[in-house]
């Protein structure tokens, strides 16, 4: 069995004063100190960004990581777009597994407001086709598009959307590390100004600084002596098409429902077992497809089901989705994202989650995509 | 104007080879008919498309069953709809540097 026993991560949001190195540091020092262990008894890290070769002309992160600790093991970065820190994870639990090593730190990050978000929307697009980039499709705009398919086949309307980001800015008020605090109405978010019809800036997760960092181990000793340990049942990676047009269904990402079919077959539990999940909300359109490709809600009741809010923490549902404040309220750091998202299961299974926790929570899921669903990252935990 | 702050995105999409790689498959999507798929409209573009914004991007099945991204040119806002019937024509796709190859592609108009 493999377990985490240590997570830390950054606060998110526009951290001016703060480098990506210098997030990348705090993250793993703070995991290291979390589960009580030194870097001597890391064996191995992983690491996940999508960005810093872009934007700051800086590859080779694994050898500056093993400069700033002084250590000499293997660091890998992983590079998945928006699902970096999820497919890190994914690599970490199997090298666990193949016994190439006990103890490892994944850790994620980005740092995304150096630049103008010109800038950075532009360096978000190279995980999208070069056919889409051609046509000045955005990621905001492969969602749109996607949007629009969902809501006119199900007969839906912008106000569906705006469910999913009141309930995920209510639960980011509630999240010290969220990047935005700021409870939000539905209204407030049909009023907000358009970013790609229909989805407007109230419908996308935001442009964030931020890096987070678990600690994975098989180590039976390590195990038994830790404070507090999330058991992982299962973690599968699926891939799709890179581009939009090559998916089987433009409202249904295949890559998630893929991934989570082949978890919960290894997890050996169902849908209804789990009562709290960390889904991929980059828009809010991705969190209604989530549930839906998931496997928590029939397909075309997405839009129906989120007005009945009973995924919001207080709600008394069997299943609260994105109590960190999802990447909508929380922030989206791309490559931290996916890391940060097994971070709040850890929380949540260990009771450590304060005014959000929800109680008796036995099984959590995390859901992690990169680009438009070519990479999507499942995984399943239990206390 | 001002200094290219991104001379690496800058520079690997205009490479006259790319676009001469791309342009030998462009001549056989022209002038050919299709449906929208989907649409949106882009409000916040990257840095190459700015100028343009806002504009339509639509997916387009073409009659033989090919499916082409594309902008929509030529439009009016009822045009902006799931089914709508387009034609393929040849357009410059965004702005570049004075010395650089022109980027042709491929845009839709309503028919």
């Amino acid at each position: 069995m493999v377990s985490v026993v240590g997570y830390y991560t950054t606060q998110f949001g526009e951290l001016w004063s703060k480098s990506l190195f210098s997030l990348i540091n705090e993250a793993i020092k703070g995991a290291l100190t979390n589960a009580n262990l030194d870097k001597k008894q890391i064996d191995a890290i992983f690491f996940g960004n999508m960005m810093a070769g872009v934007l700051e002309d800086n590859l080779h992160s694994p050898a500056k990581i093993a400069e700033m600790l002084g250590i000499n093991i293997p660091i890998f970065r992983v590079e998945s777009a928006c699902a970096s820190g999820g497919v890190a994870f994914h690599l970490a639990k199997n090298y666990l597994e193949a016994q190439s090593a006990k103890t490892v730190l994944v850790a994620g990050a980005e740092k995304m407001n150096d630049y103008s978000p010109e800038e950075t929307t532009a360096a978000l697009v190279t995980a999208a086709s070069g056919e889409e980039q051609e046509a000045g499709l955005t990621f905001p705009g492969l969602y749109a598009m996607m949007a629009q398919v969902y809501l006119n086949s199900y007969k839906y309307s912008e106000k569906e959307l705006a469910y999913v980001s009141y309930k995920n800015h209510y639960h980011g008020s509630l999240n010290e590390k969220a990047h935005f605090r700021k409870k939000i109405t539905v209204e407030e978010v049909l009023k907000s100004a358009y970013v790609a019809y229909p989805l407007k800036v109230l419908d996308c997760s935001p442009i964030s600084d931020g890096a987070s960092a678990v600690i994975l181990t098989s180590d039976s000793n390590l195990i038994k002596k830790a404070k507090a340990k999330v058991d992982v049942l299962a973690s599968e990676v699926a891939t799709d098409t890179i581009s939009l047009k090559g998916r089987q269904k433009l409202d249904a990402i295949l890559s998630t429902k893929i991934a989570a079919d082949k978890a919960f077959t290894k997890a050996k539990i169902t849908r209804e077992d789990i009562s709290i999940a960390e889904v991929h909300d980059c828009f809010s359109i991705a969190e209604l497809l989530a549930m839906e490709d998931l496997g928590f809600w029939p397909k075309g009741q997405a839009g129906k089901r989120i007005k009945e809010l009973s995924t919001m923490y207080g709600s008394g549902g069997r299943l609260i989705v994105n109590t960190s404040g999802g990447l909508k309220a929380s922030g989206h750091p791309v490559g931290a994202t996916g890391v940060k998202q097994i971070g709040e299961i850890f929380l949540q299974l260990t009771n450590q989650a304060n005014s959000r926790q929800v109680k008796k929570a036995k099984y959590g899921l995390t859901h992690n995509i990169g680009g438009s669903g070519g990479t999507a990252a499942v995984s399943i935990f239990t206390n | 104007m001002e200094p290219r702050q991104f001379p690496f995105l800058q520079t690997k999409m205009i490479s006259p080879i790319k676009v001469w790689r791309r342009q030998k498959e462009i001549r056989k999507l022209l002038g050919q008919r299709g449906k929208v798929l989907t649409w949106t409209q882009i409000y916040v573009a990257g840095p190459n498309f700015k100028q343009y914004a806002p504009y339509p991007v639509v997916l387009v099945k073409l009659d033989d069953g090919q499916k082409v991204f594309g902008q929509l040119v030529d439009y009016e806002n009822k045009d902006l709809k799931i089914n709508a019937k387009v034609v393929s024509v040849l357009r410059k796709v965004r702005e570049t540097d004075h010395d650089d190859v022109i980027a042709y592609g491929i845009k839709f108009k309503p028919l």
